[in-house]
């Protein structure tokens, strides 16, 4: 197992217990996401991961190791495990997009030509190399984030957490960002790790799905068991995917006899119509 | 053009100028020889002589290569010379009513005094106006074609120590985002009816004030965690990496500086003389 986490907790200086015994693990090229509400403690638990916060109680183990917190162990976790941040202008300080990618290898000690070809190499995966020598302010927001990524991405990460990444960017560029992520998946077996309380998305994008709620995970699972409990959903103030909720509908109101597990994305929905179409026209071909 | 737009200009056009992608090196050995050459002449101190050769040729010079080699935009130039050229031409009116000895060119008999008006305070005021506005066309030319990235990596090269190169690094990034911030709720003040009258504005720039700083201390904090995550050891280190230098295009720009050094001999005592 890459992480494992037991019954950590993390209690703010407020009093605010933001997370309450969390226990979870993962290996590696899994593509896992959490869900919940504003303030249901996910971007917590993603900062416990990468060292930017320490439980107050519980115990994170790295590869079967618990989480050390010198700053020699602490560059050694960074280097493996990046972090961007859900506000790219929180992320983005440097006074040109070379020189903000360039920040965290530079930090690894690398030489001046390994960074460089580092650099290049990340902002072309982004498709951002163009912009190399522009100032932050220049960009859109979409484009910040890719940025932001390329920061990360530069230090030759294996696991990404990403807080939000569709949060505030218009339609092309979610799914610019989310069909990237997939693809450094799949081509690097990057571990990709996300905060979200973009419903639809999820479906899209993992395999793995925690639902959290005042600080519990309250669901694990596949997208596709965790959304088909609705009651459970509703109760933690999500909604499902449209799709899915269109599918509970139809079989609530209207009695159609779709699967317990509701198609959650585009293409399984055509799939169940066409088999619902199909059904139905066996039974009236035999009715006749 | 208002002042926060001025400053978006020039900060495009150092990043978008036909020179952008030229060294760093280059342009600032050019813009500051120049400066120093055209600031230290001595021949503006005779005094009851113009001397206006040496100022000319540089302003000429600096404002064709921002104007012809990097292409930047004149109304752009001419808006950054007016708000400093303003300033200046009110100075100059003083040193020319005000100051001098010597030879007097009017004496004007008021009832308590008589009030005199030297030619050597009028060829000081001119002589000023002239060498302030070389020198600014010399320190336009650096501002207009050079980015700041590449002035923090040459500043690092020549070994300013490193904290004020960071710190300079920092507050260009967030000036930027700052000044968007402020824009927006000044707006929002508006939006929300502000009053217009003198003492009202006062308190809207209070509270903007107020509240924009405790934006920057929330800024500061989330941008060192972010800095943190990605392995911050107290140090920010710059990637050196800027268009290399060409010795032909320095050796040029040592002629031109000993050209103008004789021009400056040549011409001492020249001038028109009042």
């Amino acid at each position: 197992m890459m992480f494992r986490l037991e019954n950590v907790s993390h209690c703010y200086s407020d009093g605010t217990l933001a997370l309450d015994e969390v226990s979870l693990n993962f290996a590696q090229g899994e593509r896992i996401a959490f869900l919940g509400t504003n303030g249901s403690g996910k971007t917590t638990l993603l900062n416990h991961l990468n060292g930017i916060l320490k439980p107050t109680s519980g115990k994170i183990y790295f590869e079967d190791k618990p989480l050390a917190y010198d700053s020699k162990s602490l560059l050694n976790l960074r280097k493996r495990v990046g972090f961007v941040f859900q506000d790219p202008n929180d992320q983005l300080f440097a006074s040109s997009v070379k020189q903000d990618v360039a920040f965290g290898p530079l930090n690894l000690g690398y030489t001046s030509e390994r960074v460089k070809q580092l650099v290049k190499d990340a902002l072309t995966t982004v498709g951002m190399n163009e912009y190399a020598d522009k100032p932050p302010h220049f960009l859109s927001g979409g484009q910040k984030k890719r940025v932001a990524l390329a920061g990360v991405l530069a230090m030759e990460p294996e696991v990404i957490i990403m807080d939000e990444p569709t949060s505030s960017l218009d339609p092309i560029a979610t799914s610019d960002i989310l069909h990237l992520l997939l693809q450094l998946n799949k081509e690097k077996g990057i571990t990709l790790l996300l905060a979200t309380h973009d419903v639809d998305m999820v479906p899209l994008f993992a395999d793995k799905l925690y639902i959290l709620n005042k600080g519990k995970i309250v669901s694990a699972g596949t997208p596709k068991t965790s959304f088909s409990n609705t009651e459970l959903i509703r109760k933690v103030n999500l909604r499902s995917p449209r799709i899915a909720h269109l599918f509970e509908v139809l079989k609530k109101e209207n009695n159609l006899p779709i699967a317990d597990e509701l198609p959650l994305t585009i293409s399984e929905a055509r799939r169940e119509i066409l088999r619902l179409i199909d059904e139905a026209c066996k039974k009236a071909v035999h009715g006749v | 053009m208002s002042h926060s737009d001025l400053y978006a200009e020039v900060d495009k056009s150092a990043y978008t100028n036909a020179l952008a992608k030229n060294s760093p090196i280059t342009k600032t050995f050019f813009a500051l020889s120049a400066l120093l050459i055209s600031v230290s002449a001595s021949t503006f101190d005779v005094p009851g002589v113009v001397s206006f050769i040496v100022p000319i040729v540089v302003f000429i010079i600096c404002t064709s290569l921002t104007l012809g080699l990097a292409k930047v935009k004149t109304h752009l130039y001419l808006d950054l010379f007016a708000y400093p050229t303003f300033m200046l031409i009110l100075s100059c009116i003083v040193l020319a009513l005000l100051f001098g000895s010597g030879t007097p060119l009017i004496e004007i008999p008021l009832p308590w005094t008589t009030w005199t008006i030297f030619k050597s305070g009028i060829s000081m005021s001119i002589n000023t106006f002239l060498r302030v506005e070389s020198a600014l066309s010399c320190l336009f030319f650096l501002v207009l074609t050079t980015s700041i990235t590449d002035l923090c990596v040459l500043l690092r090269r020549i070994h300013i120590p490193q904290v004020m190169v960071e710190m300079s690094m920092l507050i260009y990034r967030y000036i930027f985002l700052f000044l968007e911030i402020s824009k927006t709720m000044t707006l929002a003040q508006k939006l929300r009816l502000k009053r217009s009258g003198w003492l009202s504005s006062i308190r809207s720039l209070a509270m903007l004030a107020g509240s924009l700083f405790i934006r920057t201390l929330d800024q500061g904090e989330r941008t060192l965690t972010a800095m943190n995550a990605r392995g911050y050891d107290g140090e920010i280190r710059i990637l050196d990496d800027f268009p290399s230098t060409r010795k032909t295009t320095l050796l040029g720009i040592v002629i031109f500086d000993i050209l103008l050094i004789t021009l400056i001999l040549v011409t001492t005592n020249m001038g028109v003389v009042l």
